[in-house]
């Protein structure tokens, strides 16, 4: 297949078309919008949303499921914001939240894919668990004396009018691409999660694999966590709540099949692009911020029912197209035996 | 049973009981219960009054009420995340339609747990009809109906933060009645709803489908079971069960809201799970839900109060309760734990079997 083909095909680019058209209805209903620091600003402001999802599309390429992603980002969050605040060297502080990250990851991959356990259910009591911990840390009071010099960060721009974090995310988001598409090991995810059985048969280690997915799914979030704490600057004990949902509705919105092994984490990083920016455009076409939650919902519901009724009549069609051809088979090969 | 018609029908009905498939779980929650009670009591002694538990089951009435309706739809292999935007969207319409409409309040109440139906048809529809994943159409549900919520604040004239409030006594009523002036009207509704729950799901031949559809889908469509009604019966069944607990909630707080349902819905699935449900489909109980959903209240209630837990720290026990069981059972149910405990001890294994 030619590249322009591939291209045309992918799932993501129908989600990207998708994110073009919002931009171009909203441009035409107020063209104050079709500037470059607006559209910029919805890039900007979906980085912590592109990580989470991205690390969530891993969980979800395996056939799993990750929601405790906002608890585990918050909880980062939390620990790295009050480190820095106290004075801590920034680096161990990262460190540390990473190494959270890398732990809820492993307790998940253990519950997941050791323990057999349902994927949702399990995340759901870690979910539980990080948001608690949480309030141990942060308690009623909320974390805001963070430097100004770790807060400035968030503010530099490296292209344009583009955030330093949001290009980074996007250089992130690339390199993961291309390891998923281009290495033997990257593919196993989508092999694990389209067929568990087909992939340990052909000597893929699906355990592991299913690990490792939820190991980056929780740095993934761990780095959302640190880039949160910056560009926000207050951390309270609710930071990060509901992010689980978003996270799997920008996968969902992105062409991420929720059973597996379809689609990328590019189309993951759009359907974050789209999730943010909802509110920020419905601002510009006059709505008032009421209307977030019923538009997110309706999109959504939208885009899976249709993805659904098309994938069904394309699988029909191939099973037809499947019948036509053996019975032409059956058919010849009768007449070669008369 | 209807191989050995010679038994008497007592011990038909004891053995029925002792052998249903979801007894030994529900034994070992009433032994959970039982420690809760004695732990929480001998710790502090406030904690063993009827009074105090019913009050504090007021505020978790959305576990009790929805959790037993949510068990159907997991025994088909879904799982419903809306429902706590239902909630709120039946409380604020029960406000609106009886302050901004003038609709009398039974009939504002009639109406929102009409709408609540719509919606949960709606989403039935998708999932059963259209093959999305439920997970995804009720995630996209629980965005629309609150967001629905809040629109439908907005037609309102007080501001949505407020609440609408100053309803009819007789509404307000409904839930101060106490029967025989301990049991608050909110449990028996919530023993009715038990019932009709218990009824449908093990003695009708609408709870045999139910089953059916989540064990095999496609067995079920072969013998005649028309398995997408039943599957999108039962979203129908978890939203009327939220609008009730909206009707119910609006008239115990006075107020209408749209965010009422707060966000119970990871208490809920716990309490399913807790339950002897299989989030894969399948296996269930509303006997045992129930059950789950009333120890996780008296967790809720008792931790703070006798062992000064902050309200907010509850979500580690609960997140703990659910990881530790579901870890658990998975431990008991690996056939290699199974050979092992049937090596040792012969006599688990016929037990067993």
């Amino acid at each position: 297949m030619s590249v322009e083909k591939k291209i045309l095909k992918a799932r993501e680019t129908t989600s990207f078309l998708f994110l073009v058209a919002l931009f171009l209805i909203v441009g035409i209903i107020n063209p104050s919008f079709l500037t470059p620091s607006n559209i910029s600003a919805c890039f900007n402001t979906s980085v912590v949303y592109t990580l989470i999802a991205v690390g969530m599309a891993f969980a979800i390429f395996v056939g799993e499921i990750d929601v405790s992603v906002g608890s585990n980002m918050g909880l980062v969050a939390a620990v790295v914001g009050t480190m820095i605040q106290n004075g801590s060297n920034w680096l161990v502080a990262f460190l540390v939240g990473i190494l959270i990250g890398v732990i809820v990851g492993l307790v998940n991959g253990w519950g997941v894919a050791v323990m057999k356990v349902p994927s949702l259910i399990f995340t759901l009591g870690t979910n539980g668990i990080l948001r608690g911990l949480m309030y141990l840390q942060v308690g009623v009071e909320q974390v805001n004396q963070l430097p100004k010099a770790f807060k400035d960060i968030a503010s530099m721009t490296l292209i344009g009018s583009f955030t330093i974090y949001y290009c980074c995310a996007v250089v992130l988001t690339i390199i993961i691409h291309y390891l998923l598409t281009n290495t033997r090991r990257g593919r196993y995810f989508i092999a694990v999660g389209d067929n568990v059985g087909g992939a340990e048969l052909v000597g893929i280690p699906a355990t592991r694999t299913k690990v490792l997915a939820y190991v980056i799914c929780g740095v993934l979030s761990a780095v959302a966590g640190i880039i949160f704490c910056s560009r926000i600057g207050i951390v309270t004990s609710l930071s990060g709540n509901g992010y689980e949902m978003k996270a799997v509705a920008a996968c969902v919105l992105g062409g991420i099949s929720l059973s597996g092994g379809v689609g990328s984490v590019i189309g993951a990083g759009i359907g974050a692009v789209i999730m943010a920016s909802i509110s920020y455009l419905l601002v510009f076409m006059g709505f008032s911020s009421n209307y977030d939650n019923a538009i997110t919902g309706v999109i959504l519901i939208t885009i899976v029912v249709v993805d659904a009724l098309m994938q069904r009549r394309a699988a029909v069609r191939n099973r037809h197209a499947r019948l036509a051809a053996r019975t032409l088979a059956a058919v010849s090969e009768k007449e070669g035996e008369q | 049973m209807s191989q050995n018609p010679a038994k008497p029908k007592n011990e038909v009905s004891l053995r029925r009981w002792t052998k249903g498939p979801n007894f030994r779980w529900n034994l070992f929650l009433v032994a959970l219960l039982a420690a809760e009670c004695i732990v929480f009591g001998i710790a502090n002694p406030k904690f063993l009054s009827l009074t105090r538990i019913f009050t504090s089951a007021n505020s978790d009435l959305p576990i009790w009420y929805i959790s037993i309706f949510v068990t159907f739809v997991m025994i088909t292999g879904g799982i419903d995340i809306q429902s706590c935007a239902i909630v709120g969207l039946t409380s604020i319409i029960i406000g609106v339609a009886w302050q901004d409409f003038g609709l009398n309040i039974w009939i504002a109440a009639l109406l929102a747990i009409l709408v609540a139906a719509a919606c949960g048809a709606l989403s039935g529809f998708f999932v059963a009809y259209c093959g999305v994943q439920a997970m995804v159409v009720t995630l996209g549900g629980s965005f629309l109906y609150s967001g629905l919520g809040l629109l439908v604040s907005t037609l309102s004239s007080t501001e949505a933060y407020k609440g609408i409030s100053g309803f009819p006594d007789s509404f307000k009523a409904l839930t101060k009645i106490k029967l025989f002036g301990v049991v608050p009207l909110q449990i028996l509704i919530f023993l009715v709803m038990l019932g009709i729950a218990y009824l449908l799901l093990h003695r009708t031949k609408y709870g045999r489908k139910v089953f059916l559809v989540g064990v095999n889908p496609s067995a079920a469509e072969y013998s005649g079971v028309n398995s997408r009604r039943v599957v999108m019966s039962t979203y129908i069944l978890s939203a009327l069960a939220a609008s009730i607990t909206g009707v119910v909630m609006t008239s115990q707080l006075g107020t209408a809201k749209a965010d009422l349902g707060g966000n119970f819905t990871m208490t809920i699935i716990t309490a399913c799970v807790l339950g002897g449900t299989l989030s894969t489909g399948g296996k269930g109980s509303a006997i045992g839900t129930a059950l789950a959903a009333v120890s996780i209240t008296l967790l809720r209630f008792g931790m703070p109060l006798c062992f000064n837990v902050n309200k907010q720290y509850l979500d580690i026990p609960i997140g703990m309760l659910l990881v530790v069981v579901v870890v658990g059972r998975a431990i008991a149910s690996n056939p290699m734990v199974v050979a092992k405990v049937a090596k040792r001890f012969p006599a688990a294994k016929k037990a067993a079997g």
